[in-house]
C-alpha cells in the first residue's frame, strides 16, 4: 500500500522495486497535479486516483479499504518518496505471524541513512509526545512503514486526513489490545524524501489536528 | 445621526434576508427578528442598553453590547469550525467511495488506453 502525492520524481523506482520483490501492490494517488498515476502504473500494480487532494491519512484509509474490498489478508503501507527498503517488507509480514501489528523502528539497531542530528532529536521528541499520547512504549513514533492483518483493520480505521493519522493510529493500537511488535527497518532519508517529510513546524499542525479535529 | 441610518438599514438588510430565506422554520425567523427588533432598539433608544447593562452589573452599556458581540462571535466561530470539520469528513468519504468505485469499473471493464492492471491481492 503506497500513498503518494507528487512524487512523480521517484514513484516509478519505488513501486518498481516493491513489485519486483513480488508484492501485491495498491498505489494510492491523492490527487497528484504531476504524472505520479502514470508513473505508478506498472505490472502488478492497482492504481487509485483520488480525483482532489484529501492528505496522507485519506489516502491510506481508501488504499486500505481497497485493498480489503479484494480479499487482502495484511496490509504493509510503504513510503511513496524512497525512504523504506523493500526487503523490509518481508520482516514486517513475518512478524505478523505473532502479531496483528508489525511497526518499522528507526531506532532499532539499524541505521537512519542521510539523517541530521537535528533531525533525529525531533524524530526523538514526536515519540515521546507520541508515546504520551497513545500510552504505549515504543521507540519510534511515526514511521510510515507498517504491517497488519486484514482482521486488525476494523479497529484502526484512519479519520485523520492528514499527518495526525500517524498519532491517531498509534492511539487506537494503544486502545485496542491487539498485539504489538516493532520490527528494526532501515530508513534512507535523501534530499528528496526530506523535501517531502515533516519538519519542526508541521508538527504543531499535527497536534492541532490531532486535538481539535476528531 | 447617520450612524443610526446605517446600522438601522444594516439590520433591515439582514432581516430582510432571513425573509427570503423562507424554507426555514417560522421559529428561527421569528428568533432572528425579535433579536433584530432588539437590535433596532438599541440603536433608536441607546439609554435602554445602559438600564439592562446595570441590571446585569455593567456598568455602560455600550460595554454590555460589546461582550455580548464577543460571545455571540466566539459562538458563531465554533459552530461553523465544526460544521467544516464535518464537511471535510464528508468531502473525504464521497472521495474514497468514488475512488474505490472508479477503480472496481476500470478492473471490471478495463480502459483499453491504461495499462494499470489489476492483480489478485
Amino acid at each position: 500500500m503506497v500513498a503518494a502525492f507528487n512524487e512523480g520524481k521517484v514513484i516509478r523506482e519505488v513501486v518498481g522495486e516493491v513489485a519486483r520483490a513480488g508484492w501485491s501492490i495498491v498505489v494510492v494517488d491523492d490527487g497528484s497535479r504531476d504524472n505520479t498515476a502514470k508513473l505508478a502504473a506498472q505490472p502488478g500494480v492497482m492504481v487509485l486516483r483520488h480525483p482532489i487532494n484529501r492528505g496522507q491519512g485519506a489516502a491510506l484509509q481508501t488504499g486500505i479499504e481497497y485493498a480489503l474490498r479484494r480479499g487482502a489478508r495484511s496490509i504493509v503501507t510503504f513510503d511513496a518518496d524512497g525512504q523504506h527498503h523493500a526487503p523490509d517488507i518481508e520482516s514486517l509480514v513475518a512478524a505478523l505471524a505473532t502479531a496483528d501489528i508489525a511497526l518499522g523502528s528507526r531506532f532499532l539497531g539499524k541505521e537512519i541513512e542521510g539523517a541530521s542530528s537535528r533531525r533525529v532529536a525531533l524524530l526523538k521528541t514526536a515519540t515521546l509526545v507520541s508515546n504520551g499520547l497513545s500510552g504505549m512504549k515504543l521507540s519510534d513514533a511515526h514511521c510510515g512503514f507498517r504491517a497488519f492483518r486484514a482482521s486488525a483493520a476494523p479497529k484502526l480505521t484512519i479519520t485523520q486526513d492528514r499527518m495526525a493519522h500517524a498519532s491517531e493510529l498509534l492511539r487506537k493500537i494503544g486502545k485496542s489490545g491487539l498485539r504489538v511488535t516493532e520490527v528494526p527497518v532501515t530508513v534512507r532519508y535523501t534530499e528528496h524524501s526530506i523535501s517531502k517529510g515533516q519538519g519542526g513546524l508541521q508538527a504543531v499542525r499535527i497536534l492541532f489536528d490531532y486535538f481539535f479535529r476528531s | 445621526m447617520i450612524i443610526r441610518l446605517i446600522l438601522l438599514s444594516a439590520i433591515s438588510s439582514i432581516g430582510w434576508l432571513v425573509f427570503l430565506r423562507r424554507n426555514r422554520l417560522p421559529f428561527h425567523i421569528m428568533t432572528v427578528f425579535g433579536l433584530l427588533a432588539a437590535a433596532g432598539v438599541a440603536i433608536v433608544f441607546p439609554e435602554t442598553t445602559n438600564d439592562v447593562a446595570n441590571l446585569v452589573g455593567v456598568g455602560r452599556g455600550a460595554d454590555l453590547v460589546f461582550y455580548t458581540a464577543i460571545v455571540v462571535v466566539m459562538f458563531i466561530l465554533v459552530h461553523y469550525y465544526t460544521k467544516f470539520v464535518e464537511l471535510q469528513t464528508q468531502v473525504t468519504q464521497l472521495t474514497r467511495e468514488i475512488t474505490i468505485l472508479r477503480a472496481e469499473v476500470d478492473r471490471v471493464a478495463p480502459p483499453a488506453a491504461r495499462s494499470s492492471t489489476g492483480l489478485g491481492l
